[in-house]
């Protein structure tokens, strides 16, 4: 019986999707997190009178046809880049990104990865580092006697030493951008890496056309709305109940095939 | 004698198929622009030679029931706020166009995103088609593109570009291929200027989820009486063949 099958997609396919909504909700606090998004598809149809087919010599036609679906499947998990909120952490080396574009960072394989999560710090050496102690490229180093720090908007670090009257700029942030930001793969630790469906990087500095601007002191927060979750997760759990019904329901009818005594 | 038997089978078997699709439905409760489909049932007379010294028309006619065809509601599926830049909710009859491998398909799904190329495409990355049959392309450097209820699409206050829509004069007539597409069936699409799309929203699919519940059990009681009438069937054969039996002792 198709029907059994059929729902056993269906069971897999809100499956997928309670999990989905899962990693949302609990990446819920996490610095620079995009939500993601399950997309269902239906499968293919199984034709079993064609539409169009003649059904008289006369030249009239069958006008609908019999298709017969097969279940749903998964076409892609999504993520949806909008903007995060900004929360203020009055951290001098937390910076949030204010629309396309991300910070790139150095991994220990010498590859480079992406990141929103602008929780940065400071390692021994004074490199600005992220929360996994991986460097900010282009790299900038922080003296140790820096009294002060400031970001500016266009990515432009500068520190107030003792002694000096101006402040000396010791870097310039870079963001990278990408074609299709959903196409870039995610590593874990909050971090991003190219891939074929993301197009390559694009780097240039934080204002210029086409490029987010630098928000010190804030960070962005995830966009995800619980609400939105939950009651995601509710439609997921009465449509996984819905297909379970399906497949008890199936079986009662084989059962009672199968009890006929003619 | 048998003709009970077959005429529940044939019951059944409706039943059984109508079941399937009632299934599709259900898991596919959640597709965006999924339309819900419907199994038509047809009755099928078959002519039995009047027996001697019976009233002609009586007992000459068994109607068995077939399946004859599966019909699909196209009525307007909910739409649903996503906030998404490239999620689009169609409300009208008409359809996007996108351009896979086996020709031009046409599609309610409006979940769109862009490649690496800068095209618009669909969920399985087929290239969305603009009202010439043309692929999309976007500008990523540009600001977000907002889209217009007409499909245009504009950049930095200029038109870079206009999402196309379709329309067909029967949509009985369209095949669904999978994935959310539909073939023509052999039909023309026209450009379609009384559909509005809405940026930010996708529609839902437009199943019922109480009304497929209910068709489930209606069926499946049905699919038990029948079994039942069968039974009754084999049983009164049974008596009949044991009191012949007794009559020729």
């Amino acid at each position: 019986m198709r029907a059994l099958s059929t729902a056993a997609t269906g069971m897999a396919a809100q499956q997928l999707n309670v999990e989905v909504i899962s990693n949302n909700i609990a990446n819920m606090n996490t610095v620079g997190f995009k939500r993601q998004r399950a997309e269902f598809q239906d499968l293919i149809y199984q034709d079993l009178e064609k539409a169009g087919a003649q059904s008289s010599d006369a030249g009239t036609v069958v006008p609908t046809g019999i298709q017969v679906g097969s279940g749903v499947k998964t076409g892609s998990v999504y993520r949806i880049t909008s903007q995060g909120s900004m929360t203020q952490t009055s951290n001098k080396l937390d910076v949030a990104i204010q629309g396309r574009g991300y910070l790139q960072v150095q991994m220990p394989n010498g590859e480079t990865a992406y990141t929103r999560a602008g929780n940065l710090s400071v390692n021994n050496t004074g490199q600005v580092v992220t929360d996994q102690g991986y460097p900010v490229l282009p790299q900038v180093t922080i003296p140790s006697n820096a009294t002060d720090i400031t970001i500016s908007t266009s990515g432009q670090v500068q520190v107030s030493i003792p002694g000096s009257t101006t402040p000396s700029s010791v870097g310039q942030f870079q963001l990278a951008t990408f074609v299709n930001e959903p196409g870039l793969q995610a590593m874990g630790d909050n971090l991003f890496q190219v891939s074929g469906a993301s197009g390559p990087a694009v780097t240039g500095n934080p204002g210029a056309p086409g490029f987010g601007t630098l928000l010190q002191g804030y960070t962005e927060a995830s966009n995800v709305d619980s609400v939105n979750e939950i009651t995601a997760l509710i439609s997921a759990q009465r449509a996984y109940e819905m297909n379970s019904k399906v497949i008890s329901t199936a079986d009662q009818m084989l059962a009672t095939t199968a009890q006929v005594k003619g | 004698m048998n003709n009970a038997l077959y005429v529940g089978l044939s019951r059944q078997m409706t039943l059984k198929r109508e079941m399937d699709v009632i299934a599709n439905n259900i898991a596919n409760s959640d597709t965006v622009g999924f339309k819900v489909e419907n199994l038509m049932l047809r009755e099928d007379v078959q002519q039995t030679s009047a027996k001697a010294g019976q009233q002609a028309g009586l007992n000459q006619k068994i109607t068995f029931v077939h399946d004859a065809g599966v019909s699909r509601e196209y009525t307007q599926g909910a739409l649903k706020q996503t906030g998404g830049t490239f999620d689009l909710g169609l409300e009208g009859e008409g359809f996007f166009a996108v351009q896979t491998q086996d020709g031009t398909r046409y599609t309610r799904d409006g979940r769109f995103s862009m490649n690496a190329k800068g095209q618009l495409i669909d969920v399985a990355g087929n290239p969305v088609l603009n009202s010439s049959n043309s692929p999309i392309q976007i500008d990523p450097t540009k600001t977000q593109p907002s889209i217009a209820h007409d499909g245009s699409i504009s950049q930095d206050g200029v038109i870079a570009g206009k999402i196309g829509m379709f329309k067909f004069a029967d949509r009985a007539q369209l095949q669904k291929t999978g994935s959310g597409l539909f073939d023509t069936g052999g039909q023309t699409a026209t450009a379609d200027t009384t559909t509005k799309i809405q940026q930010g929203m996708i529609e839902n699919s437009n199943v019922d989820a109480i009304q497929q519940m209910t068709r489930m059990i209606s069926v499946s009681r049905a699919y038990e009486q029948v079994a039942g009438m069968m039974d009754q069937t084999g049983a009164t054969s049974d008596e009949s063949i044991q009191r012949l039996g007794k009559v020729a002792n």
